[in-house]
């Protein structure tokens, strides 16, 4: 069964679980990549990242999606057509930049493919678009700082 | 304190000195030149320096010293010039600065202390580092090939060894060795000089310059150590424990290049700007086969970058014989952060500027050398942190171009070997060493400063963190009181 047939079948208390679920996923594997990383640094970058999708799964228990209305800022495209490196315990910063990004990309494109999907139920098309806006708003944050640091055209 | 008023030598008129025209430096010509790794630009004649010098207009609080990250007594120097005393200009400038040659050659003037000229409010501003260049050549050509060198200090019986002879460490050996101590400079390359040697082309920073700087230094008594790699050949520790230096300071430089992480970056015939620039600076390979080391010679070679490593790396390029040789840049002119004169000197010898353009794959051939790239074109969006608007993709611009060399210039991190070998010393998660304001690291007695602490930024602004670092070591190494990084 595909996942807009399943949501199809879920009430939004389920759907909302599933989201969850998204997120606790993501979570499980920066904990996972932080306590295998060699490097001091990049075990702190997969701990904010930890840290960020937290925060997004608490959100979401809540409900508290008040907080996540704002339209996402501009989607930079700047890891667009990077190579998303494999997980290693050797990941540099650079590399974890570009994987969270791509991963925050991909989960964006799922709900924003949700929120398409559902666009006769006004409740169902809010919610998903909301999560897509708020990944992307993840891409953009994580994209910033590799733009910032790896891109400086010297 | 109140700074001293200089002695005027400049007889003419406030009015008349503005009027006088910013003095053109004379270049060779660029179809010449283009094809030659002589320098670009040949330098003030004496009558130009003087006339350059009398556009100062002596301010009462002159603002160009505050935009001297070394603070030269540039009204000073400049009054000397008017003076005809270009020995005692010289002078009056290595009181602060111990590479105005090469200052006076590749330092951003134009935002430093030109950009805050006063003159330059209404007019061109006085050309400051034209007339550092033309002094510091002038003391060089008149010192008959052997330095002048102050008066030796009193030995201080203290050991101090400079990781790194790049900009930083050379500033920090100068003023610790006027101090007494025994400053011994260890470099991993074969050659003295840092980034300036490796990374910066003769036709724009003669190596027989930095050669003379160097001497100059080991005349002052300043040791100096090659093929030496701190953290391989000998560890910090090791360094400190068993050859009793007291203080150490760490100029690294960042030297460790970055890549796009595009597909295709490991094709044949794509360099790193790194590797690129060491291979024809360092090892002289546009004099191959005479020196031993090959470089592809390209026909349309591309340069992915806008700053100042990707201007030298595309002149390289041309001179090095490419048909065509191309700047892929993803934002527009306007924001690139190479120097104007690079830039407008690039486009003199032929260079082609393809801007708002952005590789996003290198294709290669059955034997893995790289044949085109395919690239999206972009627009400016919204500024980002930096205040440069900021490059964003346009839907459906994809192309492909023929290539058959790629430069990737994007800019540098640090090396990883003193991070991975002294766990003592803290790094930030860009691999830069951390350091307070003065250099003090978390290693007592290990002082950093320079593009290892701050990222890769200017040879003025590394000069001006050995100098301050040199005066914390002193302080230190009086009093062996250290404060916690």
């Amino acid at each position: 069964m595909s996942l807009k047939q399943q949501i199809d079948s879920m009430n939004m208390n389920e759907i909302v679980d599933l989201c969850i679920d998204q997120e606790q996923q993501a979570i499980h594997l920066y904990t996972m990549a932080r306590d295998q990383a060699k490097d001091e640094h990049a075990a702190i970058k997969f701990q904010e990242l930890v840290d960020m999708e937290t925060a997004h799964k608490v959100a979401l228990q809540k409900f508290e999606l008040e907080n996540y209305l704002d339209l996402p800022p501009a989607d930079l495209k700047v890891t667009d057509y990077l190579m998303e490196p494999v997980f290693n315990e050797n990941l540099s910063t650079q590399e974890i930049l570009i994987l969270a990004a791509k991963r925050e990309d991909k989960t964006a494109k799922m709900y924003q493919d949700l929120a398409n999907h559902f666009t006769s139920d006004k409740k169902l098309n809010t919610f998903f678009q909301m999560m897509a806006d708020e990944e992307l708003r993840h891409k953009h944050n994580l994209e910033t700082e590799y733009e910032k640091e790896f891109l400086q055209e010297g | 304190m109140k700074r001293e008023q200089p002695q005027s030598f400049n007889t003419i008129s406030v009015k008349e000195r503005l009027i006088i025209p910013r003095q053109v430096m004379p270049e060779q010509d660029p179809l010449l030149r283009s094809g030659n790794f002589l320098e670009v630009n040949l330098g003030l004649s004496a009558e130009q320096a003087v006339i350059e010098a009398q556009r100062c207009i002596e301010c009462k609080s002159p603002s160009c010293m505050d935009g001297c990250p070394v603070s030269i007594k540039i009204p000073d120097f400049i009054q000397l010039i008017c003076n005809k005393d270009f020995l005692g200009a010289a002078d009056k400038i290595k009181e602060d600065s111990s590479l105005p040659a090469v200052c006076g050659r590749v330092c951003p003037q134009e935002t430093q202390c030109e950009e805050v000229c006063v003159v330059g409010k209404r007019f061109e501003p006085v050309a400051i580092g034209r007339l550092e260049r033309f002094v510091a050549d002038y003391a060089m050509l008149h010192s008959n090939g052997s330095p002048v060198t102050p008066d030796k200090p009193q030995p201080s019986g203290q050991k101090v060894a400079i990781v790194g002879s790049g900009p930083a460490g050379l500033a920090a050996a100068s003023d610790l060795i006027k101090e007494g101590h025994e400053v011994t400079v260890f470099e991993a390359l074969h050659e003295f000089g840092g980034v300036l040697v490796y990374g910066i082309p003769e036709f724009r920073l003669p190596k027989k310059i930095l050669r003379q700087e160097v001497a100059n230094l080991e005349a002052m008594g300043v040791k100096f150590v090659k093929n030496f790699i701190v953290g391989r050949s000998m560890t910090i520790q090791e360094l400190m424990e068993e050859e009793g230096y007291d203080a150490m300071f760490l100029g690294l430089g960042a030297g460790l290049p970055r890549f796009m992480n595009i597909p295709g970056e490991n094709l044949n015939g794509v360099y790193s700007a790194n590797e690129f620039l060491t291979r024809s600076n360092l090892m002289r390979a546009y004099e191959f086969p005479e020196w031993d080391t090959p470089l592809y010679r390209a026909k349309h070679a591309i340069i992915v970058g806008g700053g100042n490593t990707a201007m030298d790396a595309v002149r390289t390029a041309k001179r090095l014989g490419a048909e065509e040789a191309s700047i892929v840049y993803r934002r527009s002119e306007e924001e690139m952060p190479a120097r104007n004169e690079e830039i407008h000197h690039a486009k003199e010898e032929g260079v082609k500027f393809m801007n708002l353009v952005n590789p996003i794959e290198f294709i290669g051939d059955e034997q893995g050398s790289v044949v085109a790239a395919k690239c999206l074109r972009m627009k400016l969006g919204e500024p980002d942190e930096s205040g440069r608007r900021r490059p964003v993709p346009m839907e459906g611009s994809e192309f492909t171009m023929d290539i058959d060399m790629v430069v990737i210039a994007v800019g540098n991190g640090s090396n990883p070997l003193i991070s991975q070998t002294t766990p003592a010393i803290k790094t930030n998660k860009w691999g830069n060493i951390i350091a307070d304001e003065d250099g003090r690291t978390s290693m007592e007695g290990v002082f950093a400063g320079g593009d290892i602490v701050s990222g890769g930024a200017t040879v003025i602004l590394a000069m001006g963190a050995g100098r301050k670092s040199a005066i914390a070591i002193n302080e230190y190494l009086k009093t062996k009181v250290w404060s916690v990084v």
